[in-house]
């Protein structure tokens, strides 16, 4: 068994201590010794984004990282966005959460976590982007079922932003 | 409409088989193969065995009586003449390898660490055979053999014929006749495969959590296999992280031997593909050559097809005929075909097994035909949508006997369709005859390359066999519905629960579905073909309907009130015009189930009812996809600029989730038409098992879908309803070339090939105006 | 994949031959080596360590087997490599010519099956880094070459 080390974090404001391995990935500490499935894991190469977790406020892929390296650091999984963990209701939905459901951004929801995550920070930057910045802060997480139309129509909703025009057939640029 | 499953995802909480986690449970890890086609000489696990926190270690030889091919999954249809050589996967490899990622052995340890540690330390002696890569060399005198039993690397050959092509063809104004290339592609559901088992030596009961579209049928199989009775074992699909197809193939070797293991080791045994076994050991799709030929009259009236393709089947073939049959199906489209003649060979290679992903050979035989009628109308001068217009089946025409064999056995027969309005609408949408009158000219004299695709197709959805559904009225008048098709994200919980809710005269959020738990609903098959909607979904309609009844009983002894005169609304049932005489269902669910006292004889307990739903045949779902591209003729890249969809899959149940599941649909079709494309090299060494080199399309890839429905219902189920699954990556490859050959015109090039790449067109675009870097235009 | 160039040795054709020939020589200059024994007449074994882009480094036992020698003008190899992120087989040919100004020219040519994880992950890499590797690899046969013809060896 290789030597253990002490990796100690905040995870979703409640601090934890444990001895791991030092190549014991970020995504499997929290998946595996915390308990937090919500992070999903798709490609372990940094690609598709599903793990993407807040280290300190800023998205990060924790298939990228060891759980040692947040040593000392404060992350927020997907578990830490609604207040209560989203009990009952969606009045305990965290707002991009409850716009997610609202604009059906979501099918099978496995990639979801990581969207979410990925847009907490980019909407706290931008808090009203227009929709190429959206697909731009999008364009590092992959979804098979949804084709991104609703995922951006939920940002939208989230920042509050008006409608869409309806697409004009002019190809003006 | 919210989706009474969202907020179980949004918050985490949504259980995937992944997530499983068991007190003392162990990890597997694959020892794969790293040749497509080799002799196992001698696999030597010993030093893997002696590493600590390594619990066991299996090859071929441990196996025992196990060790056996998995079952044929899909016989073949009854096609006179038709040759089929059935070859199935093996849980472990012997004698040879025949692709790349095959397993070889399996590596059971106290964490998938040290399971992967381990891998290192399995010796293989396997000696290089040469690979069988290309689909036409395979059939060459002399070539390797992929099954050595066999005479060659036939899989299976078939023909079917409707009506006298060749008669047609003599009386024809012109033929048009191609080469078309569709290349493979990855299903790429974002969750890999997984499975975790545990045994209880208490209940003697197996569990099994499996990213499964079928848990019913893996129920059964892993039954008989272990010699267990079916009730002794549990097959749980969760949620499942996208299925697009592959995740119906079984038994895949993982699915085969983790539950195995679990029950010879008596501890909970995980395994989790990760991505590059995802890109080996997952089945693929798409490998087809065809050489078609179209036969047609000077007004553009379709006279015949003869078409004759190479179907890639891979290593393996246990899933039958479904893809090349559903090619060979689907090419005839919304037209009035009067000859026709197909024939397909599949063909044994050294990659990794075949079998349907989302469109399952469908988009095959749409592309072909469209591309055909696209070349069809450039010769005769007729435009594009005129053309299509022509042929299109009318009304009166339903239903529309094909005269051949569809994958499900049953003659392709059209159920219903009205397909000129769709394509008027589409058209009326997308602004085609503005665009190529007016719009067109003045940005080709701009100096841009801007052009429009129009493509038709028909989609062959919602087969048989069966699908079953019990409905439960609970004493606190909640609903529980539980029906045995595993659902991957299409929103079954919510549609399933709308149909029930719909009877019932309940709120929507008050009927809990679950599904893909074979404790709950143990018959059934599976989730594949477009059919949940429409085969599961008629048999939640008929169970409701039970339950209505039998609420109705309930109710009419209790109100004393004649059964026609009672209604079902809010969770109450009223005498009607007598609002104070409500009663709830939960009230009447009790009553229904009394502790005390005599019951009149023949009555059964509760409100509950269950109720099972077999389609004739298959419903016919169609539409028209049309797209504005833009090429940069310079650097190949192409922007889409518009997309519209007109979609007819009969009644819908609600349109949000029709909508996702087109627009999901279009985006996994952009991608198999422009990014997506497994790159094999000659020894079938497949070059880009990652993200980073197989690319998905990203937010900024895939434009807005604009759709819009029509609704033909189906006359074959109660519901009226088609399946959509698979509808918005059907046509996207026709429609895409269409459009970017319309906007390269002046440089004539001429596409016959998917997936396309920047490269790929950029090749294209050279050759065709032999021109210096970016080609230069021919006029 | 085909591995092929020229090369410029800053010394006589007989010496660089004979370093080819010497497995103490290329244990030392070749990439990644981390053991190379003679194992016959014409047969070198050993293991190298490599890695290619976003595949770890791992080892890699290797077999090479000379063949059709033409002393001190042309060889041709058989390569086999294998470990746990796959496996390299091929062949090889090279020549070596006299340069008027008493160097060296050599040219080498290979192809190389490159299968396994180095080819599923790492393929977009593989020529740069197999190109790399032998670059690497003969230069620092001829930093030893000079170092050998200045009256010493280079370690």
């Amino acid at each position: 068994m290789k030597d253990r080390v002490a990796a100690q974090m905040t995870v979703n404001g409640v601090p934890c201590e444990r001895a791991v391995e030092p190549r014991l990935l970020l995504s499997d500490f929290l998946r595996y010794e915390l308990g937090l499935t919500g992070t999903h894991v798709g490609c372990e190469h940094g690609v598709c984004g599903a793990c993407t977790v807040l280290l300190d406020g800023e998205a990060v892929r924790s298939c990228l990282m060891f759980a040692i390296q947040a040593d000392g650091h404060e992350v927020t999984t997907v578990e830490g966005l609604a207040p209560d963990g989203g009990g009952a209701g969606s009045e305990s939905l965290h707002p991009l959460q409850a716009a997610f459901r609202e604009a059906h951004a979501l099918q099978c929801g496995f990639c979801t976590p990581g969207i979410l995550m990925t847009l907490v920070p980019f909407l706290r930057d931008h808090p009203s982007p227009n929709e190429r910045e959206i697909r731009e802060a999008l364009s590092g997480n992959l979804c098979r079922c949804t084709g991104y139309q609703n995922i951006v129509a939920a940002v939208k909703l989230a920042c509050d932003a008006p409608p869409p025009p309806p697409p004009s057939p002019s190809l003006r640029r | 409409m919210r989706r009474n499953e969202d907020a179980r995802l949004l918050t985490g909480r949504a259980l995937f088989v992944d997530d499983v986690q068991v007190e003392g449970m162990l990890h597997v890890a694959f020892l794969r193969s790293q040749h497509a086609h080799a002799c196992l000489r001698t696999v030597d696990v010993a030093a893997a065995r002696r590493r600590p926190g390594v619990v066991a270690v299996y090859t071929a030889a441990d196996l025992g009586d196990y060790w056996r091919p998995g079952p044929l999954l899909v016989p073949p249809p009854p096609i006179a003449g038709l040759v089929f050589n059935a070859c199935t996967q093996l849980p472990l490899a012997r004698d040879k390898v025949r692709h790349v990622g095959e397993p070889i052995a399996m590596v059971v340890a106290e964490s998938r660490y040290l399971a992967e540690d381990a891998l290192d330390d399995v010796m293989v002696d396997a000696e290089p055979l040469a690979a069988v890569v290309d689909v036409e060399a395979a059939l060459a005198p002399g070539a390797p053999l992929v099954h050595d039993h066999l005479p060659s690397n036939v899989a299976a050959h078939v023909v079917q014929r409707k009506g006298d092509y060749g008669r047609a063809r003599a009386g024809a104004h012109a033929t048009i006749r191609r080469r078309f290339r569709y290349d493979r592609g990855a299903s790429a559901a974002i969750e890999n495969r997984a499975v975790a088992a545990q045994w209880d030596p208490r209940a003697e009961e197996l569990t099994v959590w499996d990213t499964t579209q079928a848990p019913i049928p893996i129920r059964n199989g892993l039954a008989s296999l272990l010699g267990l009775l079916e009730s002794q074992v549990r097959v749980i699909a969760p949620f499942v992280g996208g299925g697009f197809g592959p995740k119906i193939m079984m038994f895949y070797p993982e699915e085969l031997l983790v539950p195995w293991a679990a029950l010879r080791l008596g501890r909970p045994v995980k395994w989790t593909e990760d991505r590059q076994e995802n890109f080996y050991a997952t089945t693929q799709e798409r490998g087809q050559v065809h050489d078609a030929e179209l036969a047609i009259a000077r007004d553009g009236k379709i006279l015949g097809v003869r078409d004759v393709f190479l179907h890639d089947t891979g290593a393996y073939d246990p899933y039958g005929l479904t893809v090349p049959i559903n090619s060979q199906c689907t090419l005839l489209g919304p037209y009035d075909v009067p000859t026709y003649e197909s024939e397909f060979t599949a063909v044994f290679t050294n990659k990794t097994i075949v079998t349907p992903v989302r469109g399952a050979g469908r988009q095959h035989g749409v592309f072909v035909m469209e591309r055909l009628l696209d070349f069809a109308a450039a010769e005769l001068g007729i435009d594009r949508a005129e053309i299509r217009r022509r042929n299109l089946l009318r009304p009166e025409q339903f239903p529309h006997n094909h005269e051949i064999i569809f994958q499900d056995s049953a003659p392709l027969v059209y159920d219903s369709g009205d397909y000129a309005p769709a394509l008027d609408e589409a058209l009326r949408i997308i602004g085609y005859e503005r665009f190529v009158r007016d719009e067109q000219p003045r940005l080709r004299a701009a100096g841009r390359h801007v052009g429009i695709g129009v493509v038709c197709y028909v989609e062959g959805t919602g087969i048989g066999p069966y699908e079953g559904a019990r409905v439960t009225v609970e004493p606190s008048g909640r609903v529980r519905v539980a029906t045995g098709v595993g659902t991957q994200g299409q929103g079954h919980f919510t549609a399933f629960a709308q149909i029930v809710a719909e009877v019932l005269g309940v709120d929507v959020e008050r009927v809990h579905v679950i599904t893909g738990d074979t404790r709950e609903f143990h018959w059934g098959t599976g989730t594949f073909a477009s059919r949940g909607a429409v085969v599961a979904g008629s048999a939640c309609h008929a169970a409701a309907l039970a339950v209505r009844e039998r609420i109705l009983d309930v109710a009419s002894r209790h109100l004393e009130a004649a059964k026609q005169d009672l209604e079902l609304a809010d969770g109450h049932v009223r005498v009607r015009g007598a609002p104070d005489s409500a009663v709830s269902l939960g009230e009447l669910a009790l009553k229904a189930n009394p502790l005390r006292g005599a019951v009149r004889p023949g009555t059964e307990p509760g409100l509950e009812a269950t109720a099972y739903f077999g389609p004739a045949r298959g419903s016919t779902a169609n539409g028209v996809h049309a797209a504005i591209v833009e090429v940069d003729p310079e650097t190949a890249l192409v922007e889409v600029r518009r997309y519209v969809v007109v979609h007819d899959s009969g009644r819908v149940i609600n349109p949000l989730l029709v909508d996702g599941q087109i627009q999901g649909g279009v985006a996994h079709g952009i991608g198999n038409a422009f990014y997506e494309q497994l790159v094999y090299d000659e020894n079938g060494q497949l070059l880009n098992a990652s993200f980073m080199d197989y690319l998905l399309p990203t937010a900024t890839d895939v434009p807005p879908v604009e759709t819009a429905h029509r609704e033909t219902p189906s006359p074959l189920n109660p519901l009226g309803v088609k399946g959509v699954g698979e509808a918005g990556a059907i046509p996207t490859g026709a429609a895409f070339a269409q459009a970017v050959e319309d906007a390269l015109s002046d440089y004539g090039v001429e596409i016959t090939e998917i997936p396309l790449s920047p490269n790929r067109l950029f090749e294209l675009i050279t050759q065709a105006g032999r021109g210096g870097a970016g080609g230069r235009p021919k006029r | 994949m085909i591995v092929e160039g020229t090369f410029t040795f800053q010394g006589p054709r007989e010496t660089v031959w004979e370093l080819l020939q010497n497995p103490d020589v290329l244990v030392k200059v070749l990439p990644g080596a981390k053991r190379l024994v003679r194992a016959g007449e014409d047969r070198f074994d050993g293991v190298m360590q490599v890695g290619v882009g976003p595949v770890t480094a791992a080892e890699f036992t290797v077999s090479v087997m000379l063949k059709d020698k033409v002393p001190p003008q042309y060889y041709a190899m058989e390569v086999d490599s294998k470990g746990t992120l796959g496996f390299t087989r091929g062949s090889a040919r090279v020549a070596l010519e006299v340069l008027a100004d008493g160097g060296t020219l050599m040219k080498y040519t290979a192809e190389l099956q490159v299968g396994g994880k180095i080819a599923g992950v790492g393929q977009r890499l593989l020529d740069q880094v197999a190109k790399l590797m032998t670059r690497q690899g003969l230069e620092a046969l001829n930093k030893e070459l000079r170092a050998r013809l200045a009256g010493g060896s280079s370690r």
